[in-house]
């Protein structure tokens, strides 16, 4: 009985190890690495300082190139990107935990199989929807004198951010990505947000996280050097939230790779994947 | 104390490989039953790398030579050929090997691709492709 006790306790152990070695040797090599390099191992180049962020005609930052959190879904270089924290640290506090009363009896009456983007709805937010809050690893900024263009592979989606000082737009329907303009404070690019539709989940992965057409989102980016790109945000919902939510901070590096893909969904192009997805509530 | 060590790494494995892997998002643990693993081997009829996952299709063929085609999803086509994917490697008549989950719906020959290994070669691929490229740094 002792011995196999003993055999069931190393098992557990093999168990543990072959399941997370990877992550422990992705996280300890991103630590050695320099930020903005998606490489593990540090290279003599890697120690080099970086190379300053490139600007545009007007003097502004350039925020263009494909961003990502250091490699790809499923693969061993992926990154927290700073939304999750360090391991073992604390839960920042979260879009959900702001909820009102009325929030948190509407939550209880949902679970993860009504998450929208099961059914191909994308989430209301997520950085270029490559951060852990969201689905996609993926995403690319094109600045243009007029237009910061941001491009999400996942759901193959986009928003056009007018940079000239203009309000937002009152005469076009709500949309799951809202409605964005963008001004410079500085080096900073402050894009504000409104005109949500209210069928979106603000998190993908069955995180309950519904939100009302009052949402409000401020992001501010940052090209800190020329592989990193920092955003904070604000999330402001007084229909369902209690207060603001200040988003944690999101550090994303420069992919090695200049143009993203395509990653439209569709439940309904294959009749395989709808009969797989018949248990998913409708 | 030899049984013991192989009772340590049976128990090990067959722990190891049951959950959802840490990057397979939502709709899979939505689709699929964690708790029952499926393997097969067979030869590939087709491999489809369409949005939003990909497909291998595989022809199984039982020991009275009674042909079933499996269906199993990967990830997606984007992932798989930044982490190494080469089209035209795996594809129509390649003998392989697939370990995965099954579909919620036992009714269905559909699993949740885990492994894919070549008999030709041995080599071996994820659900995202073999981590070779330039998205699996």
């Amino acid at each position: 009985m002792k011995r196999a006790l003993i055999v069931l306790m190393a098992a557990g152990a093999v168990a543990l190890l072959v399941r997370f070695a990877p992550d422990a040797v992705s996280l300890a090599a991103g630590q050695a690495g320099q930020r903005g390099a998606p490489n593990a191992a540090p290279t003599p180049a890697a120690t080099a300082p970086p190379e300053p962020a490139p600007r545009m005609a007007d003097g502004k930052p350039d925020l263009s190139g494909v961003w990502w959190n250091g490699g790809d879904v499923g693969s061993r270089g992926l990154r927290g990107g700073g939304a999750r924290g360090a391991r073992g640290a604390p839960a920042p506090p979260s879009f959900t935990s702001l909820y009102n009363a009325a929030a948190l009896e509407k939550a209880k009456t949902l679970n993860d199989s009504h998450d929208p983007t099961l059914r191909c709805i994308p989430t209301a937010f997520g950085t270029l929807n490559v951060s852990l809050y969201s689905v996609g690893a993926v995403g690319q900024i094109i600045s243009t004198p007029k237009f910061v263009v941001m491009l999400q592979e996942t759901y193959h989606g986009y928003q056009l951010i007018p940079t000239d000082g203009r309000k937002h737009r009152e005469d076009i329907p709500p949309a799951f990505r809202g409605d964005s303009v963008g001004r410079w404070e500085g080096d900073t690019f402050v894009v504000d947000t409104t005109n949500f539709t209210d069928d979106t989940w603000m998190f993908a992965e069955g995180r309950v996280s519904f939100h009302s057409d009052a949402l409000h989102i401020v992001e501010r980016y940052r090209r800190v050097d020329k592989n990193t790109l920092e955003i904070e945000a604000t999330v402001e919902d007084p229909k369902v939230l209690t207060g603001p939510w200040t988003v944690p901070k999101q550090t994303l590096v420069l992919a090695p790779f200049d143009q993203i893909m395509a990653l439209n969904c569709s439940t309904e192009s294959d009749s395989v994947m709808q009969g797989a997805f018949k248990s998913i509530a409708k | 104390m030899k049984r013991s060590v192989y009772a340590v790494l049976l128990c090990g494995m067959l722990l190891a490989g049951v959950g959802v892997p840490a990057w397979a998002h939502h709709s899979f643990a939505a689709a699929y039953d964690m708790t029952k693993p499926v393997t097969v081997e067979g030869v590939i009829d087709q491999v489809r790398l369409t949005n939003p996952h990909s497909w291998f299709v595989v022809d199984v063929k039982d020991s009275g030579g009674k042909v079933t085609q499996w269906k199993f999803e990967a990830g997606t086509p984007s992932g798989m050929l930044r982490n190494g994917f080469k089209p035209n490697v795996i594809k129509h008549g390649t003998e392989v090997t697939i370990s995965g989950f099954h579909a919620k719906d036992p009714t269905l020959n559909v699993g949740m691709l885990r492994e894919l290994t070549t008999k030709a070669d041995g080599k071996k691929y994820g659900m995202f492709g073999p981590q070779e490229g330039p998205g699996a740094q």
